[in-house]
């Protein structure tokens, strides 16, 4: 096994932090690299101390030492929340976190514009939202999609006077489009923004290539299959390809193509946090989550039977796996069914890229469904392998990495592991 | 996902980046200068806060505070704090365009910088006025500070659009814990501000001349060597009445000033100003709510249904 990459195949919270966190600390790892998303990731990682860190742009890797984080071109970095995280990991006993930090220069900034036009749509959405987390990291992919040559870029923070000019033009179009936005002046941001260019390795692409050539890389993804901007339910989705795209993308790059192992995250319980289907939501499941509490932009979180239909089209989305990792084990008590199909369906496939209308049927389809439950499973990990046609490779009952047992070879620690 | 859970706020991220490169906030005075930066000082200075078309009624806010060594830490756990007190009132709405100047006070008896005054902004240059100040350290152990001598300058070398268009006095707090001296001295007029007196000018009347145009607090903070001592309360009572603060907490700092401004401007009444402190997530209620309990209460004691004068001077309304 060389590298490996780490996708949630439900609609995110399934414990790919925690996944990640336990690779790291079962063999060497060189580097965690992000693909996706931004900082409205949450990856939860738990050390068997009790110490907790919610990782949102640092790898969830970052708690074994040596072990670095690479921001690729795919990430829309937020240096603001960055350097918030980074002073937490140190209350948290990591001290060096921003030194084992690498981000290419290319990826696009979110800046606080972004996030107050985010709110200011989100809000004026009403009850319709979308469940964005009010971060800005889709209205910065959207902005960067418009204007690619005006998007302001990690690699413009070396430079005062160009970001000056980005961030103004931004901030006038943003405003012209939706009012006074509640976000500081142009020039109370640079400093932050120079600051984080100062402090932190800004790298070209040709960086991850020798990373990858060099040890083990584990590719993080951030939030899930079932939400992806292509796949998921529209509208109810991120700006952001939550498959192994980018993955492969990044690989082909560096010449290494298919070199990677491919995990697909699963909980026992089908959770979502935000609008949109869960067809299989039960608000009678005794469930809380101390990691999701109800927000603003959110809402609550929801809890749902394990929902076979949804993950098989993940899978399917994602273009399969070659195994599954099963969270949360813990939580299977008698209460907790099984949904192999839909009143309206046993089957869901995916469509091509960038159909949105076909996704918004889709949706529209979802939100009528009922589930179907059969009995609860006596094995959990043998009637997931059974429904997806895939086998577990790891299984979780808690929040630590002592909590995981593999199944199988292929996420065996080399005998040489180093301690967690 | 999906929470976010970490700060986006940009002038805390600054802070984090330049702490994290384990440059000095006060970079000036910690690379060994003892004397004090041109950008602050304040000899023939005139330091001014004008409306414009971005910040049409500014509200000039100064902050003023002791370096001195019985201060101990305290100017550099308030170097860290005020930053945020631009975005806590922007955010807050308290107080319009608000346009903030940071200083800090030693001893002219003993110390080589008694008076550093920045100039007023309503931006991040702030805090670079910050980074030059000179920890003075010393102070001559008389349990006196030159404290009329900011009072002095304040009073005379300051101009500001709120007062000369409006007729609204700016705010002005002070954070310290000894005594003023008794007379602003002419001799150190002259030699610090370049002013040529006849004759020293008693605190009294400095006092007076201050707080006509700035609505003029004193903070004691814990953790400063006299913090808690009656003489120093009792003292600055006499001179300022309810406005000689006690602040349990420092971290508190911020939040104390933006709600004393936000009762001054009479945009909130403490329930109020506390309720948004909570709301915005602040642990600092408790030390606000204790130190701003008089002033709370008094502002409150002032609404009344019989007829009253509205006091422009101070935006106050009295019976």
């Amino acid at each position: 096994m060389n590298h490996v990459a780490v996708v949630d195949l439900g609609y995110g919270d399934a414990g790919k932090g925690t996944v990640v966190d336990w690779l790291c600390a079962t063999r060497p790892v060189h580097t965690v690299v992000r693909f996706n998303g931004g900082a409205q990731a949450a990856h939860n990682v738990v050390l068997r101390d009790g110490r907790h860190h919610t990782f949102a742009q640092f790898g969830a890797g970052t708690f074994h030492p040596g072990v670095r984080t690479h921001l690729s071109r795919h990430v829309v970095v937020d240096p603001l929340a960055l350097a918030a995280e980074a002073d937490h990991l140190a209350t948290v006993g990591v001290s060096d976190a921003l030194d084992r930090l690498t981000v290419d220069g290319d990826a696009l900034l979110a800046t606080p514009y972004h996030r107050a036009a985010n709110r200011a749509r989100e809000i004026a959405r009403g009850a319709d939202r979308h469940g964005s987390c009010g971060l800005g990291v889709g209205e910065a992919v959207a902005y960067g999609l418009a204007h690619p040559d005006d998007a302001p870029r990690v690699a413009d923070c070396h430079s005062p006077a160009l970001l000056r000019r980005r961030l103004t033009t931004l901030r006038d179009r943003l405003t012209a489009e939706l009012g006074t936005l509640d976000a500081p002046p142009v020039e109370d941001c640079l400093p932050a923004f120079t600051g984080f260019a100062g402090r932190v390795a800004i790298v070209g692409g040709s960086w991850l290539a020798e990373a990858l050539r060099t040890g083990t890389c584990v590719f993080e993804g951030a939030q899930g299959v079932l939400l992806d901007e292509w796949h998921g339910f529209h509208p109810y989705t991120t700006w952001s390809t939550t498959t192994f795209a980018n993955v492969d993308s990044l690989l082909a790059e560096a010449g290494r193509s298919g070199d990677v192992t491919r995990i697909g995250v699963l909980r026992v319980v089908t959770t979502r946090h935000g609008h949109g289907p869960l067809v299989t939501e039960d608000p009678s499941l005794p469930f809380t989550d101390r990691h999701n509490a109800t927000n603003p932009w959110q809402g609550r979180f929801r809890f749902g039977h394990f929902d076979a239909v949804a993950h098989r089209y993940a899978l399917a989305a994602a273009g399969g796996v070659d195994g599954l990792a099963l969270t949360h084990l813990d939580l299977a008590g008698p209460d907790l069914r099984i949904c192999r199909r839909y009143d309206t369906t046993d089957r869901l496939t995916p469509g091509p890229p960038g159909d949105l209308d076909r996704q918004a049927a889709l949706t529209a389809r979802l939100l009528r469904s009922r589930p179907v439950y059969d009995d609860k499973p006596q094995d959990w990990p043998a009637a997931v392998r059974a429904e997806l046609g895939t086998p577990v490779v790891l299984t979780s009952h808690g929040p630590t990495a002592d909590d995981k047992t593999p199944c199988g070879p292929l996420l065996a620690p080399p005998t040489l592991a180093h301690a967690a | 996902m999906g929470s976010g859970i970490w700060s986006t706020d940009v002038y805390d991220a600054a802070d984090r980046y330049r702490r994290s490169t384990g440059k000095s906030a006060f970079s000036y005075s910690d690379s060994g200068a003892r004397t004090v930066h041109p950008a602050l000082d304040p000899r023939d200075a005139t330091r001014e806060s004008r409306d414009s078309d971005e910040h049409p009624r500014s509200t000039p806010v100064a902050v003023l505070f002791d370096v001195t060594g019985s201060m101990r830490t305290v100017p550099r756990v308030l170097q860290t704090k005020l930053p945020q007190l631009l975005g806590l009132l922007q955010r807050q709405g308290y107080a319009s365009d608000p346009q903030i100047m940071f200083g800090a006070i030693g001893d002219a008896t003993c110390d080589r910088v008694p008076l550093q005054v920045g100039q007023f902004e309503s931006d991040n240059r702030m805090d670079d006025d910050l980074g030059r100040i000179v920890l003075e350290g010393g102070g001559g152990g008389q349990m006196s500070e030159s404290y009329e001598l900011a009072m002095y300058f304040m009073a005379r070398h300051t101009v500001t659009d709120n007062w000369e268009k409006r007729g609204r006095r700016g705010y002005l707090f002070i954070i310290g814990d000894e005594l003023a001296y008794q007379r602003v001295k002419a001799r150190e007029v002259a030699g610090l501000i370049g002013d040529d007196l006849s004759e020293d000018v008693p605190l009294r009347q400095v006092v007076d001349e201050v707080t006509r145009r700035w609505d003029t607090y004193y903070l004691l903070p814990a953790g400063s060597h006299y913090a808690g001592n009656a003489t120093v309360l009792d003292f600055w009572r006499d001179l300022l009445g309810q406005n000689a603060v006690v602040l349990d907490d420092l971290d508190a700092v911020c939040e104390t000033i933006a709600l004393t401004i936000g009762l001054g401007e009479q945009a909130i009444d403490l329930d109020e100003g506390l309720r948004d402190l909570d709301r915005a997530g602040s642990g600092a209620t408790g030390t606000v709510s204790k130190a701003l309990a008089r002033l709370g209460r008094d502002r409150r004691a002032e609404v009344s249904t019989l007829p009253a004068f509205r006091d422009t001077a101070s935006g106050v309304t009295r019976l």
